[in-house]
């Protein structure tokens, strides 16, 4: 420290130095600190002063007035020193809060994506095989193609897969839950946060899940039959319609049969940009079956609430609608 | 205390102790608060008769310290019910409950320490806390703070030397 007595600043070190947790060093200083008093006597004195202001705050160190005493100095601190710590604190926070907020919005998985689609984005791709994959809004996938499979990694969302027939490369689709192995056929997979759900259009797959044991039989589904892959295992879905379900892809529609409402209002939450916010208890009991537009999604929520008259949707702002059921 | 200052100190008391104590009145609201705070103003001048040399304004320099001693008394407030609030809830597992002697010389060092790590930066006052008053090692420290132990024996040098500067009253008592 600037314009402070040395003889002090030494013995200020010095009394540090004795608090050591090395005994080594410790006994160390403690032979030195001897020396250096007694080679001045102002050393002393300057010790004795760092000292007493030391056993002053050390009485007050016993289990018994530790904590009150440091929740008295707490309240008690100058708030001008805290302020520029909690005002740095802040900015930081403001700095931070897009990267957060980007990373919950696209986890790392989804942004290092092979293929990957925003919100309210389709794409249909060809690749090098000739099979046509189609992402919905908010979906990634990962291609692993070798010479002996062609595997794709659904990272998140929502894919139409028409699959070209190579009888020397199985395709396989993975997902967290599972994977479905194609033979030669059109089917959707659709990686929802706990399960992952495949749609029969064309010919047949067969479904493991990931946590099946070795030796059991995969499922096989065909067209109009659907499956759900969760951690315990693959069920049968109930049918589908492949029909309106290659309708739905081509006409970007979301075609749902009973399903909870909170679940159609995420899928329509990957369709538009800002978010849809609900109370998940409050809407538990609804379920949807409807046809909704995924290009409008505004008039999708219109359609909801024309099915369901006591939903009550608010806009706060184009990027922010709330909705709940009131009692 | 040589005479030009005894007598400097007397000429000050009585030309400016009444008012100086009405204008803690009308600040505090209280007659027999403002008299204390008057009294312990001058005890704070005297003790720091340096300030006293050349003194142009008196009645501003009063004032300032009488500030600074309403700012420490409400401070120490808010360090009595902090601490006494802990203490509540602490009371169940304490071996004894401190007795209101013990109390108040808790709260009158702690409003002393508080002064001093006025000035100490942020980082030195954490470290400082932490060894003296939590009783945790350098080496903890260290690892708590993400500096190596050289750099909190540092900032606890600072630290002392900073409480010395700013708050000698702290040195002297524990003598």
């Amino acid at each position: 420290m600037t314009g402070a007595d040395p003889i002090l600043e030494q013995a200020a070190a010095w009394i540090v130095r004795l608090g050591d947790d090395d005994p080594a060093e410790r006994a160390e200083a403690e032979r030195d600190f001897v020396r250096w008093k007694a080679a001045d006597p102002r050393h002393a004195a300057a010790a004795a002063r760092i000292d007493g202001l030391l056993g002053r705050v050390r009485a007050l160190s016993g289990p018994a007035t530790a904590r009150p005493a440091l929740a008295a100095l707490a309240a008690a601190a100058k708030p001008r020193a805290a302020r520029p710590l909690a005002a740095g604190a802040a900015l930081l926070l403001l700095l931070c809060l897009p990267v957060w907020a980007a990373l919950s919005l696209w986890p790392p998985a989804y942004l290092l994506a092979d293929l990957r689609t925003g919100t309210g984005q389709w794409e249909s791709r060809e690749l090098a095989d000739g099979t046509r994959i189609t992402l919905s809004a908010n979906s990634a996938v990962n291609l692993h193609y070798d010479a002996t499979s062609r595997r794709l990694e659904l990272v998140s969302g929502d894919i139409l897969v028409d699959v070209a027939k190579d009888a020397a490369r199985p395709f396989l689709v993975d997902t967290a839950h599972g994977r479905i192995r194609a033979l030669g056929t059109r089917f959707t997979v659709d990686r929802r946060d706990g399960e992952t759900v495949v749609e029969m259009l064309d010919s047949s797959t067969s479904i493991t899940a990931r946590g099946q044991p070795a030796g059991e039989a995969p499922l096989t589904i065909t067209a109009g039959q659907s499956a759900r892959i969760t951690a315990a295992g693959v069920t049968r879905g109930a049918p589908v319609d492949p029909a309106s379900l290659a309708d739905a892809w081509t006409r970007h529609q979301l075609v749902v049969s009973d399903r909870p409402l909170a679940e159609v209002l995420d899928e329509l939450s990957r369709h538009r940009p800002g978010r849809i916010l609900y109370d998940r208890d409050q809407i538990a009991g609804l379920r949807v079956s409807a046809v909704l537009p995924l290009d409008d999604t505004d008039r999708a929520l219109r359609l909801l609430r024309s099915s369901f008259p006591a939903l009550r949707l608010r806009t706060l702002t184009p990027y922010l609608v709330l909705v709940d059921a009131p009692p | 205390m040589p005479a030009a200052d005894a007598h400097t100190i007397h000429t000050l008391y009585v030309d400016h102790h009444g008012w100086l104590q009405g204008w803690l009145r009308r600040r505090l609201g209280n007659a027999a608060d403002a008299a204390d705070l008057a009294h312990e103003t001058f005890l704070r001048l005297i003790a720091s008769r340096d300030a006293l040399i050349g003194l142009q304004e008196p009645r501003a320099y009063l004032t300032t310290t009488a500030r600074h001693l309403l700012i420490d008394r409400s401070r120490r407030q808010v360090i009595e019910q902090a601490y006494l609030a802990e203490l509540a809830l602490l009371a169940e597992t304490l071996p004894h409950y401190p007795s209101p002697a013990e109390i108040m010389a808790a709260v009158e060092a702690l409003s002393q320490i508080t002064r001093a790590l006025d000035n100490v930066p942020p980082r030195a006052r954490e470290a400082f806390l932490r060894h003296y008053l939590e009783q945790q090692t350098q080496a903890d420290i260290a690892r708590a703070l993400g500096v190596s132990k050289r750099m909190v024996q540092k900032y606890l040098a600072q630290a002392l030397l900073c409480c010395h500067l700013h708050c000698p009253a702290l040195a002297e008592h524990g003598l």
